[in-house]
C-alpha cells in the first residue's frame, strides 16, 4: 500500500512537471503548406519542447471552421480575403497579423494528357476535364478562374471544370489522371512526381497571390503560439520556404 | 386389361423422416386411387409424378416418355409432363380472377380458342357466372372445381388429385363426390386421385393402390382389394371389421376348413400355400347376414350362432357387434334392426358365404 | 426557391430515378436468387450484398473510384473504347446512388419472395410455365407490395446519399451537384440560410418516400 501510493505521488508530480514545461500549439494551415509547415515544426519541436498540431484544408473551409468555434491558435490562409473575414468578425488579433508569404501558379497535366505550352489550349476538346480548386472556399480555385477571367478563357472552360475541395485535392485528381489538366501552386507541382508542369502561369497575368498569417483572439495557448509565429518568421523557417519554391516577403512585424 | 400407362419404381428418403417406396407401381388409364392413412406416403408418391419431389432413385416411365431415371441422372420437369395437378389446398392464384386462373395453362393457345376453352370448361364445371371473381371470393367448392377446371382445361396427359374433398365441410363434400365422379368419367382423363376416405376410395377408385408406411402394398380392382386384403395391414386399411387369427385344419376341394377359437368357418382355399397353418380371417361386416330363427336349410355355409354385444348406430345403418364365439361384426339397416327387434343380449344366428370369408396366412 | 434550386431538386431526382434503373434489375436477381436457391457460399454473397449498408460510403466511393476511374478496371476500358467517362459526370452519380441504395431494394425484395409461398410457383410449372414466366406472373406480382416499399426506400437512400457521391462524382454545380452535396458546399460557403433550405427540401422528400414505404408494408395481407 505504501509503495502504491509513493509511486501515484510520484506519477503525479511528473504529470504536473510536464504540464507546465510543454505547450501543444494548434495550427490551422492553407493545404498547399503542408510539406513546408511538417518540416518546419519538426525542427522547431526538437529545439523548443512544445508540440505542433495541425490542420491542414481549404483556406475557407478552415475559416468556417474557426467562426464555428473550432479550437486554434494560429490561422496560415492563402487568401488575404479569408482572414479579413475573420478580422471583421473580430476573430484575430489584427496586430500579429503579417504577409509571411507569396506563391504562383501553374497548370499541371497528367501523365496521359496531351501537351499543353498555352492556356488557350484548354479549351481543346482533347482536354474534357479540368481540376480546380472550388472557388469560394480554396484561395487556389480563386486566383485560377481570376486568372482565366483576365484571359477571356473562363466562359469556355466554365464547363469543364471540376472543382475540388482543396489545392491538394487538385493535385491528387491530375495524378489519378481522372481529369486532364489542373491550377495548383508551384510549390504543390514540385512536391509531386507523378505531374507534368505544362505552363507557369506569369505574375504578371496572376491575381497577387499572398498567404496572411496571424494569433486567434480565442487561442488556447497565446503564450507558446506567439513563439511559434516568431520562429516562423526566422531564418530557418524562411530558408525551408525557399527551398520549396515559395517567395518569401521581407516580414514587417506590427509588434 | 389395359396396359399400365405408368410405370414407376422410385425411392425418395426425407432428411430425418420416412422413406417413401413405390414399388412397382402401375397405373392403367380410368380412375386409380392411393389409398391409405396419412403419413403413408400417397402425397409424397403423387408429388413425384409430378415432379415437384425428385426421387433419389429409380425411374418413372409415362408410355413412351422418361420422366425419371436416377441411373442416367435425366429428371423432365413438370412443365415438360403435361399433366394437370390439383393439391388439397387448391393452390388457385390469389391475385388472379378465375378466368385468368384457368386459362393460365393455355398460353400455348391463340386468344380466341383460349377463350373459348376456358368458356366452356367454366361451364361445364358449373362456373360461369363467376368468370371475373377472385379465389377469396369463391365457396370451397367453387374453389374445388375452378382448381380442377384450371388442371383439365389443358387436356393433359394424367390428372393427379390430391384428396380433393378433404378441404370441404362434410354436407358439400358427400354432395361433391358424385359430381366429381361423373365430371372424371365424362372427362375420361386418366386419372389418380389421393384419399384416405374409405368411401371414396370405393366411389371413384377403379384400380385401387393401398399404401403402407410409405409403400404401395396391394393394387386391383377395388372390389378385389377390399374383399380380399393381401395381407394384415392392408386389411387393416381398409378397415374390414373382423379380423381374427386362426388356425388351418385342411384344405378338401378347393374349401379351406379354419378354427377360429372353438368355431368351425368354411372359407375358399384360393391361393394359399400349400404349407400354411396359422391364418387371419377376415370379414366384411357387410357380408354377415342376420337371422333370429335357425333355418333349416340355407346356402350360406358359415352358420355361427351368436350374442348382441353392442350396437351403434352409423347414419341409416347400425354397427352391431356379436359374440359368436369370436367377435364378429354386422352392419344392417335400421330397419333391418327394427323388424328383427335387435338388442344387446339377443341370441341370433350370423350367417356367412365361404366365397366372402377372406384368409390372409400369416407373416406375408 | 429560385431556378437553380429547383433544377438541384430536378438533378437530384433524375439521378435517384436514374440508379433505381440499375439497382431494379440487380435488386430483383439478386433477391430472387438469395431467396429462393440455396448453394454453400450463400452466406459470402449475403453478407457482400449487406457491406454498403455498414461500411463508410467513402469506402464504397473508394471502391467505385479504383473501378471506374480512368486508369483502372471498368472505366479504362470505357475511356479506350467509347472514350466514355464515368468518373466526375452524372454517371459517376448514378453508379454511386446504385451501390449504396442496391442492399436495402434487396434485403425489402428478398423478404417479400419468401413470403411468397411455393406452392403457387410449383404449380404454376405444372400447367407448363417457365422460370422466367413463374417469375413475371406469379412471384412477381405476389410480391409486389414488398418490392414497391423496396423501391421507395432504395429512392429516398439515393436522394440522400454523400459520402460515395462526392468521391467519385465531385461537386460541379449543374452536373453532379446532388441535394446533400450542395448542402455540404452551401456550409462550406457560410450560406447557412441557403443550406436550411435545401436540408428542409431534402428531409421533406425522404419523410414523404419513408412514410409511403411503411405505409405500403402495413397493408400487406
Amino acid at each position: 500500500m505504501k509503495l502504491t501510493c509513493q509511486i501515484l505521488i510520484t506519477a503525479i508530480l511528473a504529470l504536473a512537471a510536464t504540464v507546465g514545461q510543454a505547450a501543444t500549439v494548434t495550427v490551422f494551415a492553407a493545404a498547399s503548406l503542408t510539406d513546408a509547415l511538417k518540416q518546419i515544426a519538426a525542427d522547431y519541436e526538437t529545439s523548443s519542447g512544445d508540440k505542433i498540431v495541425f490542420n491542414f484544408a481549404a483556406s475557407g473551409t478552415l475559416s468556417r471552421q474557426i467562426e464555428a468555434g473550432a479550437p486554434a491558435d494560429i490561422f496560415f490562409a492563402a487568401d488575404e480575403t479569408k482572414a479579413d473575414a475573420l478580422e471583421k468578425k473580430g476573430l484575430l488579433v489584427s496586430r500579429t497579423r503579417k504577409s509571411l508569404l507569396g506563391n504562383s501558379l501553374v497548370i499541371v497535366t497528367s501523365a496521359e494528357a496531351a501537351a499543353i505550352h498555352a492556356p488557350a489550349e484548354l479549351t481543346n476538346a482533347v482536354i474534357q476535364h479540368i481540376a480546380l480548386g472550388e472557388v469560394q472556399t480554396v484561395p487556389c480555385g480563386t486566383y485560377a478562374k481570376a486568372y482565366l477571367e483576365r484571359m477571356s478563357l473562363w466562359p469556355a472552360v466554365e464547363s469543364k471544370v471540376v472543382p475540388c475541395a482543396s489545392v491538394r485535392a487538385v493535385l491528387a485528381a491530375v495524378e489519378s489522371g481522372n481529369v486532364d489538366a489542373g491550377f495548383v501552386y508551384v510549390t504543390d507541382a514540385a512536391i509531386s512526381k507523378k505531374v507534368k508542369v505544362a505552363f507557369a502561369v506569369p505574375a504578371a497575368d496572376a491575381p497577387r497571390i499572398s498567404y496572411p498569417l496571424a494569433l486567434l483572439q480565442d487561442a488556447p495557448q497565446p503564450a507558446a503560439a506567439k513563439k511559434f509565429l516568431a520562429y516562423l518568421d526566422s531564418s530557418a523557417a524562411t530558408a525551408v520556404f525557399k527551398q520549396l519554391g515559395f517567395l518569401v516577403f521581407s516580414s514587417l512585424p506590427s509588434q | 386389361m389395359n396396359p399400365p400407362i405408368l410405370i414407376a419404381n422410385f425411392r425418395k428418403q426425407f432428411p430425418g423422416g420416412p422413406e417413401i417406396v413405390a414399388d412397382d407401381l402401375r397405373i392403367r388409364g380410368g380412375i386409380t386411387v392411393l389409398f391409405g392413412a396419412s403419413g403413408s406416403g400417397k402425397t409424397t408418391i403423387l408429388r413425384c409424378l409430378a415432379g415437384l419431389e425428385r426421387p433419389e432413385k429409380g425411374t418413372i416411365r409415362f408410355g413412351q416418355d422418361n420422366w425419371f431415371d436416377a441411373g442416367l441422372n435425366h429428371f423432365q420437369p413438370p412443365r415438360k409432363r403435361r399433366i394437370g395437378f390439383v393439391p388439397q389446398d387448391y393452390a388457385l392464384f390469389p391475385h388472379l380472377s378465375v378466368t385468368r386462373n384457368v386459362s393460365y395453362g393455355l398460353q400455348g393457345l391463340p386468344a380466341a380458342e383460349r377463350a373459348s376453352c376456358v368458356a366452356e370448361t367454366l361451364r361445364w364445371l358449373g362456373l360461369d357466372g363467376l368468370e371475373h371473381r377472385l379465389p377469396c371470393e369463391l365457396s370451397g367448392g367453387q374453389q374445388q372445381r375452378a382448381a380442377l377446371a384450371r388442371a383439365m382445361v389443358c387436356r393433359p396427359k394424367l390428372l393427379l388429385l390430391d384428396e380433393p374433398l378433404a378441404a370441404l365441410d362434410t354436407p358439400t363434400r358427400l354432395r361433391l363426390r358424385g359430381e366429381l365422379r361423373q365430371l372424371l368419367r365424362r372427362f375420361g382423363l386418366p386419372t389418380i386421385l389421393v384419399t384416405h376416405d374409405r368411401q371414396e376410395a370405393l366411389a371413384f377408385g377403379d384400380d385401387v393402390v393401398v399404401l403402407h408406411d410409405g409403400r404401395n402394398v396391394q393394387q386391383g380392382a377395388a372390389s378385389e382389394v377390399f374383399n380380399r386384403p393381401v395381407n394384415l395391414a392392408v386389411a387393416e386399411i381398409t378397415a374390414v371389421e373382423t379380423i381374427q387369427p386362426g388356425r388351418l385344419l385342411e384344405i378338401h376341394d378347393g374349401l379351406a376348413t379354419v378354427a377360429v377359437g372353438n368355431v368351425r368357418l368354411v372359407a375358399l382355399a384360393e391361393d394359399l400355400p400349400a404349407d400354411a397353418c396359422e391364418v387371419y380371417v377376415c370379414i366384411r361386416a357387410e357380408g354377415v347376414i342376420l337371422v333370429r330363427a335357425d333355418l333349416v336349410q340355407s346356402s350360406p355355409r358359415n352358420r355361427l350362432p351368436g350374442t348382441v354385444r353392442a350396437m351403434a348406430r352409423e347414419g341409416p345403418l347400425v354397427r352391431v357387434n356379436l359374440d359368436c364365439g369370436f367377435p364378429l361384426t354386422a352392419l344392417l339397416t335400421q330397419l333391418a334392426c327394427d323388424e328383427l327387434a335387435l338388442d344387446k343380449g339377443v341370441h341370433l344366428v350370423a350367417l356367412v358365404k365361404a366365397q366372402l370369408v377372406h384368409l390372409i396366412p400369416f407373416a406375408r | 426557391m429560385n431556378g437553380a434550386e429547383w433544377q438541384l431538386v430536378g438533378f437530384s431526382l433524375r439521378m435517384a430515378l436514374a440508379s433505381l434503373v440499375l439497382v431494379f434489375p440487380i435488386g430483383l436477381g439478386l433477391a430472387w436468387w438469395l431467396a429462393r436457391k440455396h448453394w454453400p457460399g450463400k452466406a459470402l454473397v449475403e453478407t457482400l450484398v449487406s457491406l454498403p449498408l455498414v461500411l463508410p460510403p467513402v469506402v464504397t466511393g473508394l471502391v467505385l473510384l479504383q473501378l471506374f476511374g480512368r486508369r483502372s478496371g471498368v472505366g479504362n476500358w470505357l475511356h479506350h473504347t467509347f472514350n466514355c467517362d464515368v468518373v466526375f459526370t452524372w454517371r459517376a452519380v448514378a453508379l454511386a446512388l446504385a451501390a449504396m441504395s442496391l442492399p436495402l431494394f434487396v434485403r425489402a425484395a428478398r423478404t417479400a419472395f419468401e413470403e411468397v409461398d411455393v406452392k403457387f410457383e410449383q404449380l404454376a410449372r405444372t400447367l407448363g410455365a417457365g422460370e422466367w414466366r413463374v417469375f413475371f406472373t406469379i412471384t412477381l406480382p405476389l410480391a409486389k407490395r414488398g418490392v414497391l416499399a423496396g423501391t421507395l426506400l432504395a429512392f429516398a437512400r439515393a436522394l440522400g446519399e454523400f459520402g460515395a457521391t462526392i468521391m467519385v462524382a465531385g461537386n460541379i454545380p449543374g452536373r453532379t451537384t446532388t441535394l446533400p452535396v450542395a448542402i455540404y458546399q452551401a456550409v462550406e460557403n457560410g450560406e447557412d440560410a441557403h443550406a436550411w433550405l435545401l436540408a428542409g427540401v431534402s428531409a421533406g422528400i425522404a419523410f414523404a418516400a419513408v412514410f409511403t414505404s411503411e405505409r405500403i408494408m402495413r397493408r400487406r395481407k
